[in-house]
């Protein structure tokens, strides 16, 4: 039964929908600690607001010159200073104890099942598995760009309309991209991310973070997610002109899809030497085979 | 009549001045002051009609107008524009006209030097929205213009330049403000009688000279990045 709710719940939270007043709950067993600690914060910030303007509303409409009302002669109150300096300090530690406890249980990647590779580039996305289930992976990695539809909808005067561009139901102009990222649910992921040439940010929504992909530096992040589905997500730093257009998709299958679908990514990958593709763009550009990041995995 | 005649009697030893002399060439403060803000309205529009792209490309969904790439052009500019010949002009025009008036000064303290702080922003400027007329277009590094990316603008040197220029004008106006408020007070106005406005720039002036130096450096260094 529960299971069925989480279900129902994380399917119909994936998306955001019209007239969604909070954040979505999130997909993965940690997105629900971002969630959590933004609500505890509106809760705090909502009960300030009520005392603060409410206090403000009856000194302006009970107390008003014109009521006749005199001022008190005081003008100093240890008692009340006391009081107002106390409860902030302690609502801050309260929110920094929460909050620092979501920042340690995000950092921790350690007991990771599976590792993957993610690459900014000006302007899509490089996936390599690096392993899997404690097996390194070899030569299983891809570009992910944005679809060709949505691409040719976005040219400038292309006269198509982007609320045509759709993925069954759902409007994924600018949200779909050629080859997913398949990932499997129930397992604990990391990911090292980082970028070839200006810094772009792998933000999934679903996932509950976001993390800046830097040239030369590796950032690392984990997910474990529990509800089979696609995931969209965008790149969230400003990366040039396309920086737009380069959307995220994951697509979480279980366990044994995900192997079935790992053996054949690795079967086409790993074909006779004389493989034509291999061999033409070896045989073309060695420098750039040489240097093309992550080329055996 | 009589206002003309005691006008000339008061001011009989000046020559009467033509429009360059009165406006440019001027060490008046409330003239000063009138230039900075006439030239703030000017950014004011110009940088609201980069923002005004911004927002006729985002009316519907899809491309209509403007290319990507110009798009970003129009964010960095409207940024660059509103912070640097909107916003600090206004308020060093402001200073300029209210400050002498507030503290019973006949004028700014350095009337030479605040000529000068005014009439290297128009430079400055001209120099900064030059570059969307040249090929390869603008700055387009997001408002603020962070590396890697803002050094695949082929205008950054230019932009660096120019926000020099206005770096050192709000150098020169902010110690022009601090000279005036602490030399020419008139006499009963001590620090704790003056208007908070006077006070307000004051801090604001300290805060510019030891902020403005640390951005030009800043933007400098972005030319020393590595280049890929």
């Amino acid at each position: 039964m529960a299971v069925v709710l989480a279900l129902g719940a994380g399917i119909a939270q994936a998306d955001p929908h019209p007239w969604q007043l909070n954040l979505t709950r999130g997909v993965t067993t940690w997105s629900g600690e971002p969630y959590f600690l933004n609500n505890v914060a509106f809760g705090v910030c909502v009960v300030i607001g009520v005392l603060v303007f409410g206090a403000m509303f009856i000194a302006m409409f009970r107390f008003r010159k014109s009521r006749g009302a005199v001022p008190e002669k005081w003008s100093h109150n240890t008692t009340v200073e006391i009081v107002w300096t106390t409860i902030p300090v302690i609502i801050l530690m309260v929110l920094a104890y929460l909050a620092t406890g979501g920042l340690v249980s995000f950092a921790n990647t350690t007991g990771a099942q599976m590792t993957v590779k993610v690459t900014g580039y000006q302007w899509k996305w490089r996936y390599d598995y690096v392993d899997y289930l404690g097996k390194p992976i070899s030569k299983v990695g891809f570009m992910s760009k944005l679809d060709a539809l949505s691409d040719k909808t976005r040219q400038l005067g292309s006269g198509l309309d982007p609320y045509a561009v759709k993925t069954g139901n759902e409007n994924t102009y600018l949200l779909n991209v050629d080859k997913p990222l398949v990932l499997p649910i129930h397992t604990k992921i990391r990911f090292v991310i980082t970028s070839d040439d200006v810094i772009h940010s792998w933000f999934v929504p679903a996932f509950g973070w976001k993390m800046d992909a830097i040239p030369g530096i590796v950032n690392t992040a984990w997910t474990n997610i529990n509800v089979p589905g696609t995931y969209r997500g965008q790149c969230a730093e400003l990366c040039g002109q396309d920086h737009g257009f380069m959307p995220i998709v994951v697509k979480a299958v279980s366990r044994a899809d995900f192997a079935k679908w790992l053996a054949k990514q690795e079967q086409a990958s790993a074909p006779a030497p004389a493989a034509p593709p291999a061999a033409a763009s070896s045989a073309a550009a060695p420098a750039a085979a040489a240097s093309a990041p992550g080329g055996n995995g | 009549m009589a206002h003309e005649a005691t006008h000339d009697h008061h001011d009989h030893h000046h020559a009467p001045q033509g429009f360059f002399q009165r406006w440019v060439m001027s060490t008046n403060h409330k003239d000063i002051g009138t230039l900075y803000l006439i030239f703030s309205l000017t950014m004011f529009f110009i940088g609201g009609s980069f923002a005004m792209v911004i927002r006729a490309e985002l009316f519907k969904p899809g491309l209509q107008l403007v290319q990507p790439s110009f798009f970003n052009e129009m964010t960095t500019m409207h940024a660059l524009v509103m912070i640097f010949g909107a916003i600090m002009p206004a308020f060093v025009g402001l200073g300029n006209w209210m400050i002498p008036l507030m503290i019973g000064a006949p004028d700014m303290a350095l009337p030479r030097m605040n000529n000068l702080s005014f009439w290297i922003l128009p430079f400055a400027f001209t120099l900064m929205l030059s570059t969307l007329f040249l090929p390869g277009g603008g700055p387009a590094g997001g408002w603020t213009m962070y590396p890697p990316l803002s050094l695949q603008s082929d205008s950054l040197a230019y932009v660096v330049f120019a926000i020099h220029l206005m770096g050192i004008s709000s150098i020169m106006g902010a110690i022009n403000i601090i000279a005036t408020i602490l030399n020419m007070r008139a006499p009963g106005m001590d620090l704790l009688k003056m208007p908070v406005f006077v006070w307000s720039w004051l801090i604001t002036a300290f805060l510019l000279i030891a902020v403005m130096p640390v951005l030009a450096g800043a933007v400098t260094m972005l030319r020393c990045w590595p280049a890929r």
